[in-house]
């Protein structure tokens, strides 16, 4: 039977694995400005990303954006999901079909939409100023606020689709004998709905705070020049800095980083769940 | 099982094959107008009469660049002609991983601009960093690259992010400093910050600000003012009397190339005038020899006089890759905190 994990797990073993191994290779060698890297075994780059307060503020600003993004889409998440989970089936296809929808435009289509809705002269400064309510255009674009929005409105479908999975295999009746017994809608969810969801819940967060801890496009387009997070600041260190010693190591540093808070995440919230 | 035929059949394809891979050239270049300009402007007409088969490799210039120096160790490289632009050329030629150009391997190169020379780099076509302004809004324009540090300039210098390194070594100049030593324009570009300048993300978000008003003033090459012209935003290049930066778009042979007398042949047709226009009217470029003369109207929206010409500041290539990671970092983490 173990064999049947066999195909996917060269793949995996040849596509991320081994680039994997080599990046970390690459960040263990010294930048050098004419000849690209010379080799050597050594840790100074990974030194001096965590001890430089600029990088040590763009980890802040990629977790805080990371994390406000997955709670936001767990608190609109939620009861979408238990909405779709306990829908009949005959409109439940179309409604996974319409949560799906945004999926389908690619994520550098979508910012340029939110670009013309967000912008100096966009769509909701016009209608602001033609309705006289404002003078002087609202700064909304290349603000952290239009990031987090701009990264929501992409990952929002995984937590709904995560999530209703989960909630369609609690049995319905078991809110129905809550209710019997005298529970509000509101504590039979906190009681009931809620600890049975728990994977489901955790599961969502996950998925999610990886998508957002690795964000490109929406922080690159919606934050615009000012505006940094992680996956933005490798890319300008092997593309426009050609230093990719320091990128690797700011790459691995991310992904430690967002391994670390997932597995402390899901931990904390499986456990306090458990006791209960 | 193999029988006759197919045997016969193969043993004639095999010099075939041979023949055609002696006639092919790689040319790994950018994707867009200037792949389509390369294939129309150079390959139909002037390189494929020579009974040669030039094969377009698409791909970034980074990509370009990795693949030099990842195949510096092997006898076969994978491409024959690589562009790049001046600086990235330098560096290829520093390493000494591209051949050097004469004229008796390029016999076009004799006609190249003197400003324009280089021993490893062939160049194609080129532009000049120039001040562009939308006349509307701003008025009198800027004479100097100092002019736009002047306060009625406030809160209306629009920068393109793209182009970090060129605002940098405005800065130097205004400062005191050069194209050898960016230092001086650090305290400039504080000012300039000071001054309320704005960054933008895309060369397109610029030319909408200064479409719109937002932008008065910014540094921008020529060929794309040409370009934003044609597109319909206002905006009038000026000269600085400090003297304008060329920016080349070239080419280089790797040492490795698997068909350097095609590759040769290919950079003599990249300077054959009759392919000059084509660039000129496309992408606001101007041709590097003195062998293509452009039409008059298209001159005086993208060309340079000769007092200009002669005017003409040389990048130091060498200076801004060793220094390259202090220039990035000044600007992200001091210029656009």
């Amino acid at each position: 039977m173990a064999a049947l994990i066999l195909p996917a797990g060269l793949l995996v073993l040849l596509l991320l694995v081994a680039p994997m191994a080599m990046l970390f290779r690459i960040s263990l060698n010294e930048y050098s400005p004419t000849q690209l890297m010379l080799e050597a075994l050594q840790p100074g780059n990974y030194l001096r990303a965590l001890a430089d307060p600029y990088y040590q503020g763009v980890m802040g600003t990629t977790m805080t954006v990371a994390l406000s993004c997955t709670v936001i889409c767990l608190i609109i998440g939620f009861p979408a999901a238990w909405w779709l989970a306990r829908m009949d089936s005959k409109q439940k296809s179309l409604a996974v079909i319409l949560t799906v929808f945004p999926l389908l435009v690619g994520n550098v289509v979508r910012s340029a939409g939110w670009m013309a809705l967000l912008g100096r002269d966009g769509a909701i400064n016009a209608t602001l100023r033609g309705l006289g309510i404002i003078n002087e255009p609202l700064q909304l674009l290349y603000t952290q606020g239009a990031v987090i929005v701009g990264i929501v409105a992409v990952v929002a479908p995984y937590m709904i689709l995560t999530l209703s999975a989960v909630i369609e295999g609690i049995p319905r009746n078991l809110e129905e004998a809550a209710a019997n017994l005298g529970a509000s809608p509101l504590v039979a969810f906190r009681r009931v709905v809620l600890p049975l969801a728990v994977p489901g819940v955790v599961a969502g967060s996950v998925l999610v705070f990886i998508l957002c801890m690795n964000a490109y496009a929406t922080p690159v387009l919606l934050g615009g020049p000012q505006f940094k997070m992680m996956a933005p600041a490798v890319y300008d260190q092997f593309v426009r800095g050609t230093n990719w010693p320091f990128g690797a190591a700011l790459a691995f540093i991310l992904l430690v980083v967002t391994l670390a808070l997932t597995v402390l995440g899901s931990a904390v919230v499986g456990r306090r769940y458990k006791a209960q | 099982m193999i029988g006759r035929r197919a045997m016969l059949g193969a043993a004639l394809a095999a010099p075939a094959l041979a023949h055609a891979q002696a006639n092919e050239v790689i040319v790994g270049t950018w994707g867009g107008d200037y792949a389509a300009l390369l294939a129309s402007e150079i390959d139909a007409p002037i390189v494929r009469p020579l009974g040669l088969t030039p094969v377009q490799e698409l791909g970034t210039p980074a990509a370009r660049k990795t693949k030099l120096l990842a195949e510096r160790g092997s006898r076969r490289g994978s491409m024959d002609v690589v562009c790049l632009g001046d600086a990235d050329c330098h560096a290829m030629g520093e390493l000494g991983l591209v051949e050097e150009l004469t004229p008796d391997k390029v016999p076009n190169i004799a006609h190249v601009l003197p400003a324009l020379r280089s021993p490893f780099t062939l160049p194609h076509i080129y532009s000049v960093r120039v001040m562009l302004t939308n006349p509307a809004v701003i008025s009198p324009a800027p004479t100097s690259y100092a002019d736009m540090w002047a306060e009625r300039f406030r809160g209306r210098i629009g920068i393109s992010d793209l182009l970090y390194a060129s605002v940098m070594e405005v800065a130097a100049l205004v400062g005191g400093g050069g194209e050898s030593d960016y230092r001086p324009g650090f305290p400039k570009l504080r000012e300039l910050k000071a001054l309320g300048a704005r960054v933008y993300s895309a060369n397109e978000t610029l030319a909408a600000g200064l479409k719109s008003g937002e932008v008065a003033a910014t540094i921008m090459w020529l060929g794309r003012a040409y370009m934003w012209r044609r597109a319909g935003i206002p905006v009038q290049a000026h000269f600085p009397a400090e003297g304008a930066t060329p920016y080349v778009s070239a080419a280089v042979v790797p040492k490795n190339a698997r068909n350097k007398q095609a590759a040769f042949a290919y950079l003599n047709a990249m300077l054959d005038p009759r392919a000059a226009q084509g660039f000129g009217e496309r992408m606001g470029y101007l041709p590097t020899t003195t062998l293509a003369t452009l039409p008059a109207p298209l001159l005086a929206e993208i060309g340079v006089t000769a007092e200009q010409q002669a005017k003409l500041r040389r990048p130091d290539f060498g200076y801004t890759a060793r220094n390259a990671a202090e220039i990035l970092a000044f600007w992200e983490r001091e210029f656009k905190a």
